[in-house]
C-alpha cells in the first residue's frame, strides 16, 4: 500500500475523528486527531486488519508556546504491512489531558509517564503515572519551553 | 625422607626445650610449634595459590596477570595483604556486633583446623586420627555457621541472602560429600587419611582408577563446598555484590578470603590422599626420588588447579538448579557407587 | 500439641508458617545493572514476585540540550546518548537532519558510514556478550570479546581519533576520509574475526550450565514483545521479522546481501543466537561495503548555516546495535530543532522485565536484563 493509498483509506475510514491528514516534504504521513476520539481510533489503527499498526514505535510531545499548546505525537509501525504514520493530536497547553493509550500499546507506559513527567501531560487511564526521569517530588516539567530552573534558564528560542 | 626431617627437627625441638629447662612443657610447646609451623606453610601457600589462581585466568582470557611486584609478580599477593591488613575497616552501624566480628575467626579457624589431620608426607602429620574423614568433614562444617553468622550480623539483604544460599548449599554438598568417600572407607577399612595411603601404597593402585565415579563427585562437592564457581552462589558478585562478606574489609575480608582457599587445599589434599595416593610417586616417575611431601604438594597443585579452571570457564548455577543437581544427581549417583562398590566386596571380587 | 498448631494457623489471617516477602534495592550501584539502572525487587525467598525498574540516575537531559544547540553541535551529543554504539546514534540523527533539510549525501559517504555502523554493531555485541556471560557469572568471554572489539577501536581511532565518543559521522556526510591503509587492515581484522566467532561459540554456546540458564528463561512472545515495544535482537529472538535494515532500508542495505538472524524460541538462548549471527552477517556485510569503497567526495554541499524549515518535521529510524533508534525531529526555521526526540531501543526493551522474571529466581533477572543488551544512557537519555 502507498502512502496515498494509505492517507486515503484512514481519511475514508476516520473521517469524523480526524482534523487533518497530510503528506508530509519527508513523506511521512501525518494525521492529526481530535482529542476525543484519540484512545477508539488507536484501538482501530491496532487491529483493523489493513491497518494493523501492532508498534508503537515512539510517542512524545512538542510543546508550542505561543499557540498555547502541546501537541501528543505518536509514531506508528506496522510489521504486517510495513508502513509507517504519525498521529498527532492538540492539546491545551494549560489543562493538558488525554486519555491514555497504554491498554492498546504496553509500550505507551513508560512512553506516557515520560511525557507526564518532562511536558506535564495527565494521562487518564494509565495505571501507574508517576514521574519516570525526575525525582518524584520535583515539580516542573522541564522539557517545556518555559522551563526554568534555579540559576540555570532557557529562554524559548 | 620426610619422616627424616620430622623426626630430626623433633629432637632438635627437645634439645632445645632441655637446654631452656622446658621439657615438663614439651607436649603444650610442640603443639604450639606445629601450629606456628603449619599457619607458616599455609600462609605462604596461600600466597602462592592467589598468585597462581590470577596467573591461570590470566592465561585462560589472554592476558598477562600481575608483573610488577617480585619476580613475575610473586609478591603481588603480599602486597594486597600488606594492603587488606592496613586499610580502615569499614563496619555497618547496625551490625550485630559479636557476630560480625567472630563470623571471620570461625571461617578461617575452621577451615585451618582441617589440615591437622592432612598427612603432607610418610610421618609428617600433624596429628594422624584415627577418624581423620570423619573430623576434617565436620569442622569445615563449620564454615556455614561462620558464613551464616555473618551474612545475619552484617544486616544486609544481600549478605543474608548470600548466608542463607550458603547454608542450603553446604547442607546438601555435604551429603555427596561424604558419601562419595564412603566407598574407599568401605575397601579400607579405616577413617584415617594415613591409613588410606598406606592401603594404596600396599595395593599398587591408586583408588582413583576403580573409584573414578567417586572421584568425580568428590571434585564436584568440594568445588561447592568451597564455595568456588560454578558453584559460588553464595558471593555471586552479579547477584548478590559480595554475598556473605559484602559488608567486609580489611582483615576481616582478609579472612574470609584466606578461609576459601585454606578450605581449597584441605579438599585437594583430602582427594590426593584418598583417591591420587597422597605422598607416593605416580607411576613411571618413581626414580625421580623426590620427596614425598613434593609430590603430594604437585598433587594438591593439579587439583586446586582443576578447580580453578571450572572458575574461569564456567558460567555460574542457579539457586534452585544447584540443589537439584545436589539432590537429584550427585546423590543418587553415590548411592549407586556405594552399592556397586559393596556388591563388589560382598562378593569378593 | 498438633491442634495446638493448628489453632495458631487458623488465629492468624494467613498461615504462621508463611514466609515473609522483603524488598532488595538492586541498584543503582550494582555490578549487573549496568551503570546507574535502579530495580525495586519484592522477594519471597529467592522467588521474584515483582521487578520495578527505576530510571532516571543518568537523566543528562539531551533532548533538552539539543533544543539549545545548533544541529551540527547536537552531533557530539548522540555520542553519549549511546556510548557503547556511538556511530549508530551519530549516523541515526545525521540520517534525521538530512531527511529533514533535504541534503543529499555523497555516495562514498554513505558506504564510509555503513562500514563505521557495521563496525560499531560488532564491537557492541562483542561488549554485550562478554557482559551477558559475566551476569551469567562466566567472566572469561568479557576479556575474549574485548580482545577483539579492541582491534575494532583501533580502526576507529587511525580514522577519527577517538575510541568511544567519535563524532565521526556528520550531518552531510563523514568528519574525515579514512587513511588508505584502513581497507586491508580491516580485511585483515575480519578475516581474523571469523575464527575468532568459532571460538566465542566453543566456550559458551553449548555449554550445559550456559544452556541451563539461558534456555526457557525470560521468553518473549511475539505478541507480547510487539506490543512492549521491543525491538531489535530482543524481539528477532521471538522470530519476529523487525529488522530495519531490511523493513525501511536505509543507507545502501538494500544493495548488499545479508540475512536477518532470527530466532525462535524468544528466550535469553535465543537472543544470544540472534546477536551471534548477526556478528557473522556483519562481517559479510562490512566485505560488501569495503568492495564497492570507490573514491569520491566524502561531505555534501551544505549552506554555512543548517537551518530546518519551519514546521518541518521528521521521524527516522535505523537498526542501531541494541534496536530500532528513532530520532524524531521539528524544524522551526532556525538553526536550532525545535524538538529532539531519541527513540532508544533499551528504553522499550527494559519495559516488560517485570512480565518476564515474576515467579522465576533473582539470578534469572540478571540474565534477562542481560539479554536484553539493555544500556543505562539510552534508557534515561
Amino acid at each position: 500500500m502507498t502512502l496515498d493509498e494509505l492517507k486515503a483509506k484512514i481519511e475514508e475510514r476516520f473521517k469524523d475523528s480526524i482534523l487533518t491528514a497530510v503528506l508530509s516534504a519527508q513523506k511521512e504521513l501525518i494525521v492529526t486527531v481530535k482529542p476525543e476520539a484519540y484512545h477508539e481510533m488507536a484501538v482501530s489503527l491496532r487491529d483493523e486488519e489493513g491497518l494493523a499498526f501492532q508498534h508503537l514505535s515512539c510517542l512524545t510531545a512538542v510543546d508550542y508556546p505561543k499557540e498555547n499548546k502541546i501537541t501528543l505525537v505518536d509514531h506508528l509501525w506496522s510489521y504486517r504491512h510495513g508502513h509507517q504514520m504519525t498521529l498527532k493530536l492538540d492539546l491545551p497547553r494549560d489543562n493538558a489531558r488525554v486519555r491514555s493509550v497504554e491498554d492498546v500499546w504496553k509500550s505507551a507506559n513508560w512512553l506516557e509517564r515520560e511525557v507526564f513527567d518532562l511536558y506535564g501531560v495527565t494521562f487518564e487511564g494509565h495505571p501507574d503515572l508517576r514521574r519516570i526521569m525526575m525525582p518524584e517530588d520535583y515539580k516542573k516539567h522541564p522539557l517545556r519551553k518555559d522551563f526554568s530552573d534555579d540559576g540555570f534558564i532557557v529562554k524559548p528560542n | 625422607m620426610g619422616e627424616k626431617i620430622v623426626g630430626m627437627a623433633a629432637a632438635l625441638l627437645h634439645g632445645l626445650y632441655g637446654f631452656l629447662h622446658l621439657s615438663a612443657l614439651a607436649p603444650v610447646l610442640d603443639t604450639v610449634v606445629e601450629a606456628v609451623v603449619m599457619f607458616a606453610f599455609v600462609a605462604v601457600f596461600v600466597m602462592f595459590l592467589v598468585w597462581m589462581e590470577r596467573k591461570v585466568s590470566a592465561h585462560m582470557q589472554s592476558r598477562i596477570g600481575p608483573n610488577r611486584v617480585g619476580p613475575l609478580g610473586l609478591l603481588q599477593t603480599l602486597a594486597d595483604a600488606i594492603k587488606l591488613t592496613i586499610k580502615e575497616d569499614v563496619k555497618p552501624v547496625k551490625r550485630d556486633k559479636v557476630p560480625y566480628f567472630i563470623a571471620p575467626i570461625v571461617a578461617f579457624v575452621a577451615t585451618f583446623m582441617g589440615l591437622v589431620v592432612i598427612p603432607f608426607d610418610k610421618g609428617v602429620v600433624v596429628q594422624d586420627l584415627n577418624v581423620g574423614i570423619l573430623y576434617v568433614i565436620a569442622i569445615t562444617g563449620f564454615t556455614v555457621v561462620a558464613i551464616l553468622t555473618a551474612g545475619w550480623s552484617s544486616n544486609n539483604k544481600y549478605a543474608l541472602l548470600g548466608g542463607f544460599r550458603s547454608a542450603a548449599q553446604i547442607v546438601s554438598y555435604e551429603i555427596p560429600l561424604v558419601m562419595s568417600l564412603v566407598p574407599v572407607i568401605m575397601v579400607t577399612g579405616t577413617l584415617s587419611l594415613k591409613s588410606i595411603v598406606d592401603y594404596q601404597a600396599q595395593a599398587g593402585y591408586w583408588f582413583v582408577l576403580p573409584q573414578l565415579m567417586a572421584f568425580l563427585i568428590f571434585l564436584t562437592s568440594a568445588t561447592a563446598e568451597a564455595n568456588r564457581a560454578p558453584f559460588d552462589i553464595p558471593e555471586a558478585e552479579s547477584e548478590l555484590i559480595g554475598g556473605f562478606h559484602t559488608e567486609y574489609s580489611g582483615v576481616k575480608f582478609a579472612m574470609f578470603f584466606l578461609g576459601e582457599y585454606i578450605a581449597m587445599v584441605v579438599s585437594a589434599s583430602v582427594a590426593t590422599a584418598v583417591f591420587l595416593g597422597g605422598w607416593l610417586a605416580p607411576p613411571f616417575l618413581g626414580f625421580l626420588h623426590l620427596p614425598g611431601f613434593v609430590w603430594f604438594v604437585l598433587k594438591i597443585l593439579f587439583m586446586i588447579y582443576l578447580i580453578m579452571a571450572f572458575r574461569w570457564t564456567f558460567p555460574r548455577l542457579r539457586v534452585d538448579q544447584l540443589m537439584d543437581f545436589g539432590w537429584k544427581v550427585l546423590i543418587p549417583l553415590s548411592i549407586i557407587n556405594i552399592l556397586v562398590t559393596g556388591f563388589v566386596i560382598l562378593k569378593g571380587l | 500439641m498438633t491442634d495446638l498448631l493448628l489453632s495458631q494457623i487458623r488465629a492468624g489471617q494467613e498461615t504462621q508458617f508463611g514466609t515473609d516477602e522483603y524488598v532488595v534495592n538492586l541498584g543503582p550501584q550494582h555490578p549487573s545493572t549496568h551503570g546507574v539502572l535502579r530495580l525495586v525487587v519484592r522477594l519471597d525467598g529467592e522467588t521474584v514476585k515483582e521487578t520495578t525498574p527505576v530510571l532516571g540516575y543518568l537523566h543528562r537531559s539531551i533532548e533538552k540540550i539539543c533544543e539549545n544547540r545548533t544541529y551540527p553541535q547536537c552531533i557530539t551529543y548522540t555520542d553519549r546518548v549511546d556510548y557503547v554504539s556511538a556511530m549508530s546514534v551519530n549516523y541515526a540523527f545525521a540520517q534525521a537532519v538530512e531527511k529533514l533539510m533535504g541534503i543529499e549525501v555523497p555516495v562514498r559517504a554513505q558506504w564510509l558510514r555503513m562500514i563505521m555502523v557495521e563496525l560499531q554493531r560488532i564491537a557492541s555485541h562483542l561488549l554485550w556478550m562478554g557482559s551477558f556471560a559475566g551476569d551469567l557469572g562466566a567472566l572469561t568471554p568479557l576479556l575474549y570479546g574485548m580482545r577483539e572489539r579492541e582491534r575494532i577501536i583501533d580502526l576507529f581511532e587511525m580514522t577519527c581519533g577517538q575510541r568511544l565518543t567519535y563524532n565521526y559521522i556528520r550531518i552531510g556526510g563523514v568528519m574525515i576520509d579514512i587513511l588508505p591503509e584502513f581497507v586491508p587492515k580491516c580485511r585483515a581484522f575480519l578475516d581474523y574475526f571469523e575464527d575468532r566467532i568459532d571460538e566465542y561459540e566453543g566456550l559458551l554456546t553449548y555449554n550445559p550450565i550456559f544452556l541451563e540458564r539461558t534456555k526457557g528463561v525470560g521468553v518473549i512472545t511475539p505478541e507480547v514483545g510487539i506490543n512492549c515495544g521491543v525491538t531489535g535482537p530482543a524481539l528477532r529472538g521471538s522470530g519476529v521479522s523487525c529488522d530495519v535494515r531490511k523493513k525501511q532500508p536505509y543507507l545502501f542495505y538494500d544493495q548488499v546481501k545479508f540475512e536477518e538472524a532470527l530466532g525462535q524460541d524468544g528466550d535469553c538462548w535465543s537472543r544470544y543466537r540472534v546477536r551471534m549471527d548477526e556478528l557473522t552477517q556483519s562481517v559479510s556485510i562490512i566485505r560488501q561495503c569495503l568492495d564497492r569503497l570507490e573514491p569520491g567526495p566524502i561531505e555534501a554541499k551544505m549552506p554555512p548555516v543548517l537551518k530546518a524549515p519551519a514546521g518541518g518535521e521528521v521521524y527516522s529510524r535505523i537498526e542501531s546495535s541494541r534496536g530500532e533508534m528513532g530520532v524524531y525531529l521539528v524544524g522551526d526555521g532556525t538553526a536550532k530543532p525545535w524538538k529532539a526526540k531519541f527513540r532508544c531501543a533499551s528504553f522499550n526493551n527494559v519495559y516488560p522485565l517485570d512480565q518476564l522474571t515474576r515467579g522465576w529466581k533473582l539470578a534469572d533477572i540478571m540474565a534477562v536484563l542481560g539479554s536484553m543488551d539493555m544500556i543505562v544512557p539510552e534508557v534515561d537519555r
